[in-house]
């Protein structure tokens, strides 16, 4: 061995001493912390393995405590879990799934199954050591409370305590159930879509969704996710990009945000295609909603060619899609602009029937609905260099708008009534 | 020790820099590429301000523990001495004019290598004028005391409030996104006006200034025992919600903050980051977790409640921040996490900590000494 790695061992031995030392230390200063525990957390590897089937006992007669966990996942499952579960105290009482406590124990045997019988602290700091050759003395705060640590002292506690499972973007799978039924009565009852070749939507990876967009109240970025669960083989989640002012209103944005809504903006729309997902976007945006009803159906510009940007720079495929039905729901009459501005409002609506009977008279129409989708078009043989192309961005734009606005006449020209289709 | 009275006499300018370096073994900071680990054996003097805050009283902890920082010193207003052997107090008034000299005569004299910059306020103050002197003003005083003295790295403690709450926030806010909170409120003003401080010398190391700066952009902090304008709001049995609306939020462990601080002292990382926990959670999980009331008020009702309580000195926070009950105002913590940190506790894991400590003040099981 030479001197150098001499050293470094040394290093290391000191390391995890002091280690120890200032994991007490750092429980002592965060003095009211009800984690002190932490000292415990070396738990000498026998007691480990053979604890096993005895901790699962200790587990079993906890009440139901985590009524959420809908996407239970083992995030943290690399490491066991020592200590008992996390006091009970978390989340609302009232459980919305019955077979929590049988999903749990599952996912408890998942994890017994992944345990390897290691120590754990000498573990994680191997793993920390292996990136890092000049590690000194200087980690210890990072290391003290390095992920698998954590994933040791919470292991399944942690499983337990998914009580509320929002993705990153604030989709919140169980209030989406709670809202199904009115969803699926204006899906199936009220607008009775109609969904056209849903299967040209790729099965798996990226896609964005180009439709049209209006209808005052934007209805058509919901169905076009309820379309997609229902028809696609995949049953494929769709997120769908909504303008500014749906985030700036009360209630709406909230609930629009719960059931898979996204703001619509480059920066989302990137890290959502990053991770595979299909959105739908609506270039039409803000004008798309304030179209005049006499202009119905005719597309307004498509932005800046934005979502052509986005399906160059991220390779994902463009489908477009054709929604016949939906700009007649709130038929626009006037805008008014006046106080628009301090409601955060791009515009105030004059629809027949609003302001006329107040509130209710935003209720939407019962029009037939029918959703056409177009073939994909495959951006990726321009490559990513492209996006800078505002030309090329502008011809594809277009070509895509054209596309749709033919797949409206069309469908225009083949419906008998608004009403029945 | 022996470099200092050397590096006093020299001319300061960007390019004596290279001059000074001396051999690796002695001084391997100039040898030190970005984002290394400080090599060891290289003894380092540690300055914070702040010291008595309670991100800084526990930097200082941590520090003393260090083997590879040498001394600490620590600058407060009060005189509060630290019991650790290697802390070293001093009490500074940032507030006054003569504490640039006085500063910068510290830290010559101490020949400090790094300063972390904490002293700043965790909640809104009426004394807006003091604030003002001591946030805005005190953080040039610093930044100038600090380049007097050759300081060799300065971290600021930053937030990422000061992003704003806006309904035109993407959901993860990054590094390059502009600062947009409400500059009429001093709480943010003066903490923007910090930042534009520091970010000045941040140039000026473009430029040949031989300097590592670093600014921690951090989450509402939350905890068991850190106090903030955050956890005084989740505190109350009853709190106010703006009727119709539910946002996003995320939180960063007290630990973390104080880790991700030590991790700017040992690395060298220049630039601005986010410190967030992973994940994020509605406002209304969050209130349920805390097991509050929540009584939901339509904002335009609510700020001009709130404007009038906060005059009346009866509000803990003035209107400003009721927008961070509306719109989502969540950072993208990717860039630190490239840098090589990590935070230990998510979102939901530094939450469910506050909550069972703040069980147990809530029934008074434990008594409040921090403020």
């Amino acid at each position: 061995m030479s001197k150098k790695k001499k050293k470094k061992q040394k290093g290391q031995e000191r390391e995890i001493a002091r280690t120890g030392e200032g994991r007490k230390r750092v429980t002592a200063k965060a003095s009211a912390s009800p984690r002190q525990g932490r000292a415990k957390a070396a738990t000498p590897p026998a007691r480990r393995s053979a604890g096993a089937p005895e901790r699962r006992a200790r587990t079993k007669p906890l009440p139901p405590r985590s009524p959420r966990p809908a996407t239970v996942t083992i995030e943290k499952a690399d490491a066991a879990a020592t200590e008992p579960p996390f006091p009970p105290t978390l989340g609302p009482p009232e459980p919305r799934e019955r077979d929590i406590e049988a999903e749990i124990r599952a996912l408890e045997a998942q994890i017994d199954l992944l345990t390897p019988n290691r120590p754990p602290g000498s573990d994680a700091l191997r793993k920390a050591r292996g990136s890092d050759p000049v590690s000194g003395p200087t980690d210890t705060a990072t290391e003290l409370l390095s992920e698998a640590y954590v994933a040791q002292r919470w292991g399944k506690a942690a499983l337990r305590s998914k009580f509320e499972p929002v993705d990153e973007f604030g989709y919140d799978k169980v209030y989406e159930e709670r809202a199904k039924p009115l969803l699926d009565f204006l899906y199936e009852s009220y607008f009775r879509v109609e969904v056209r070749d849903a299967d040209r939507v790729p099965s798996e990876g990226r896609v964005i969704l180009v439709a049209n967009h209006a209808g005052t109240v934007p209805l058509d970025g919901p169905m076009l996710r309820m379309a997609l669960q229902r028809e696609h083989p995949k049953k494929r989640e769709l997120r769908w990009l909504a303008e500014d002012f749906v985030f700036h209103m009360p209630f709406l944005g909230a609930w629009m945000n719960r059931i898979g809504a996204v703001r619509a903006c480059q920066e989302n729309a990137e890290r959502l295609l990053q991770e595979d997902a299909a959105i739908a976007v609506f270039p039409e945006g803000a004008k798309g909603v304030g179209k005049l009803f006499r202009d119905r159906y005719r597309l307004q510009r498509f932005g800046r060619g934005g979502f052509i940007k986005l399906a160059l720079r991220t390779g994902a495929p463009v489908v477009p899609v054709a929604i016949v039905g939906g700009e007649e729901t709130n038929p626009l009459l006037f805008k008014v602009e006046l106080f628009a501005k301090s409601l955060g409002l791009p515009f105030l609506p004059v629809t027949p029937t609003f302001p006329l009977l107040g509130p209710a008279g935003l209720l939407p129409a019962p029009t037939k609905w029918r959703i056409f989708v177009g073939e994909p078009l495959d951006l990726s043989e321009y490559g990513e260099g492209a996006a800078a192309d505002e030309l090329l961005v502008g011809r594809l734009s277009e070509r895509v708008r054209a596309t749709i606005q033919g797949m409206l006449d069309r469908a225009i020209g083949e419906r008998r009534s608004v009403w029945f289709g | 020790m022996k470099r200092e009275p050397q590096r006093r006499a020299k001319p300061r300018g960007p390019s004596d820099a290279a001059p000074l370096s001396a051999p690796p073994s002695e001084a391997p900071l100039a040898t030190v590429a970005r984002g290394d680990l400080v090599a060891a054996g290289s003894r380092r003097v540690v300055a914070v301000t702040g010291a008595s805050s309670f991100l800084g009283s526990n930097l200082i902890a941590l520090l003393e523990e260090d083997d590879s920082v040498s001394r600490i010193v620590a600058i407060d207003e009060t005189s509060k001495t630290f019991p650790g052997p290697k802390t070293r107090s001093y009490e500074v008034d940032l507030t006054q004019p003569t504490s640039e000299a006085r500063l910068a005569e510290i830290l010559a004299a101490e020949s400090a290598h790094t300063i972390v910059h904490l002293a700043f306020l965790a909640s809104p103050s009426h004394g807006s004028a003091w604030v003002h002197e001591l946030e805005s003003v005190g953080t040039m005083r610093i930044t100038v005391a600090a380049r007097e003295a050759r300081v060799r790295k300065f971290v600021l403690w930053s937030q990422t409030m000061l992003y704003g709450a806006e309904p035109t926030n993407p959901n993860f806010l990054t590094e390059k996104h502009p600062l947009r909170a409400s500059r009429s409120e001093p709480f943010f003003a003066d903490k923007l006006e910090a930042e534009a401080e520091v970010q000045r010398l941040y140039q000026q190391t473009q430029h040949g200034l031989d300097c590592v700066v670093t600014t921690l952009r951090t989450a509402p902090i939350v905890g068991p025992s850190v106090r903030n304008v955050i956890t005084r709001y989740l505190a109350r049995r009853v709190v106010a919600t703006m009727m119709g609306f539910d946002p996003l939020v995320q939180f960063l462990h007290e630990v973390d903050a104080i880790a991700a601080l030590k991790f700017a002292v040992d690395r060298d990382i220049a630039g601005t980051f986010n410190v967030v926990g992973d994940g994020i959670l509605p406002l209304s999980t969050v209130l349920r977790v805390c097991g509050r009331v929540a009584v939901p008020i339509p904002h335009p009702v609510a700020e001009r409640v709130n404007a009038a309580l906060w005059l009346a000195q009866l509000a803990d926070a003035p209107p400003e921040f009721l927008k961070y009950l509306r719109f989502l105002c969540v950072a993208d913590g990717s860039k630190i996490a490239a840098a090589g940190f990590r935070p230990a506790y998510s979102t939901r894991e530094a939450l469910l900590d506050f909550v069972n400590a703040q069980r147990l003040r809530d029934v008074r099981l434990i008594e409040e000494n921090v403020g």
